[in-house]
């Protein structure tokens, strides 16, 4: 687990509240990554808790595209 | 005017929703029907609390609600009643955690909104071909009577030539069911449609398209488990495989997706149809910016006269909420259509407005179970009314009066006649 956090690159993930429905995928996927606030709404709280594809398909899986994810360094938008 | 003000099924009530459930959330949006014996959820904020909270209220209705159903079937029929319910209490929808995730995230993955755009091109052709058909069937038929074309005018129901025909091709396809086997789909469906209707004698059609769903998806999901292609059979086959889904839930889940997507279609085209035809200035707005117009057009249909009036839920156990007490095993009916016109959450709620943005609906539900076709019957949505308004901007309404099925869950026209030209 540990190995694989030193080698990838960093993320910034975002979460749009206007659209996030509280489906789970990402936190079932992902549960390193996201969890459920008060209101049952998707939110980060560890951006490197889960490998890269792991993140990417959490996005991908959201219903309502409401999951961003880009390379904090360059800024790169990866999804959607 | 003297019906029973608790009676859901009233005919004031099917013809307008929005004002008897509108005058509940205004006043009491945690309402006791006692006699449905059922909690009514009407605002907004109450029904996304309590479809966001699986813990609380349980999806299981129909494997934990003993009561004989709502409304009544004939006598005769309680066996095939039995067996209704034994077929759908293995529904995806029917399922709480912890056995609903990795079934959910099994068949997810075609669902997914960009799985999804990869099936737009298939959509607007099916869209084209029904519109086109429609025409050239008016063109013989005036050619047969010795007509001219005036100008290319004509009348359809929209029910029939799009609504209905257009999910049942796109399942098909999903389904990998071949032509020469659409119309037996088809017939099929027409039956499973019985699943949300009120008639005392329903449960006979409904059980033989269940019966003949099942019988025609069985020999399919062993040929796919082991030559797997790009349908849900598939997908549904491999979850058997890795021990996720019995066969019966393959079974199951496949006419669940089947019917799922039909009548819920049908409503978003005809519903979406008579909104924009009774609001000559914002379908004007339509026609003039079709191409970008139709997303957000499309998500103001949902929400002004959503498919899905109200769906259920279970509760799970004791819970108070706003003073009342809820408790467990209490029947809960929760209200899409009046959330959606809740004036704290949408301005000016009652105001159809093509260009709203944005538009939290909760025509699709939310949390866990928010529905799985969202996304297709989005671009369905985006697709027939872009055609419509590119091809047919003089359409308008053929008719005054507008039937809607007796159904306490389901806002579903009987026909919608329109006419252009």
């Amino acid at each position: 687990m540990g190995v694989g956090r030193d080698v990838t690159r960093p993320l910034r993930i975002t979460v749009d509240h206007r659209c996030c429905v509280g489906n789970a995928q990402c936190v079932n996927l992902a549960g390193g990554v996201f969890r459920h606030n008060a209101n049952v709404q998707s939110e980060v709280f560890d951006p490197a808790g889960a490998p890269e594809a792991v993140i990417l398909k959490a996005a991908r899986f959201c219903p309502t595209g409401a999951i961003r994810v880009e390379d904090a360094t360059t800024g790169q938008v990866l999804f959607p | 005017m003297s019906h029973d003000p608790e009676d859901l099924f009233a005919p004031e009530v099917i013809a307008d929703p929005y004002r008897y459930f509108g005058h509940l959330r205004d006043t009491d949006p945690i309402h006791w029907n006692a006699r449905s014996e059922l909690w009514v959820i009407t605002g907004y904020d109450d029904l996304v609390w309590l479809v966001r909270h699986p813990e609380l209220f349980s999806s299981a209705v129909i494997h934990s609600d003993q009561r004989p159903p709502y409304p009544p079937i004939d006598p005769a029929d309680r066996g095939l009643f039995d067996e209704v319910r034994h077929f759908r209490a293995d529904q995806l929808v029917e399922q709480d955690r912890p056995a609903h995730p990795p079934m959910r995230e099994a068949v997810h993955e075609y669902f997914t909104p960009v799985a999804m755009e990869t099936w737009r091109p298939f959509v607007r052709a099916a869209v084209a071909e029904l519109l086109e058909a429609r025409h050239s069937a008016l063109d013989a038929r005036h050619s047969a009577l010795g007509a001219r074309r005036s100008g290319g005018g004509g009348r359809m129901d929209v029910l029939e030539a799009v609504a209905a025909p257009l999910p049942v091709r796109i399942i098909a396809e999903m389904m990998g069911v071949p032509n020469e086997d659409r119309e037996h789909l088809r017939g099929l469906a027409d039956k499973l449609l019985y699943i949300n209707r009120g008639e005392p004698d329903r449960m006979r059609p409904l059980m033989e398209g269940i019966r003949g769903m099942m019988a025609y998806v069985e020999p399919k999901v062993g040929l796919r488990a082991d030559h797997p292609r790009n349908d849900f059979i598939s997908v549904l086959a491999a979850a058997e495989k890795d021990g996720v889904f019995t066969r019966h839930q393959v079974l199951v889940n496949t006419a669940l997706l089947l019917f799922a997507g039909h009548e819920t279609t049908m409503n978003l085209i005809c519903n979406g149809t008579l909104a924009l035809l009774r609001h000559p200035e914002q379908w004007a707005k339509l026609c003039a910016d079709p191409v970008n117009l139709a997303r957000l057009a499309t998500e103001e249909c949902l929400r002004y006269d959503p498919p899905v009036k109200s769906t259920q839920r279970i509760a799970a156990t004791d819970v108070e909420r706003h003073g009342k007490q809820i408790k467990k095993g209490d029947r809960i009916r929760w209200i899409m259509a009046s959330a959606n016109r809740d004036p704290r959450i949408f301005p000016d709620p009652d105001r159809f407005d093509v260009s709203r943005s944005p538009n939290p609906h909760v025509s699709f539900g939310s949390g866990i179970h928010y529905c799985l076709g969202a996304s297709l019957a989005r671009i369905e949505g985006q697709e027939v009314f872009r055609a419509l308004a590119e091809r047919l901007p003089d359409l308008r309404l053929d008719t005054d009066r507008f039937e809607y099925q007796p159904s306490i869950q389901f806002r579903s026209l009987k026909s919608l006649p329109v006419a252009w030209g």
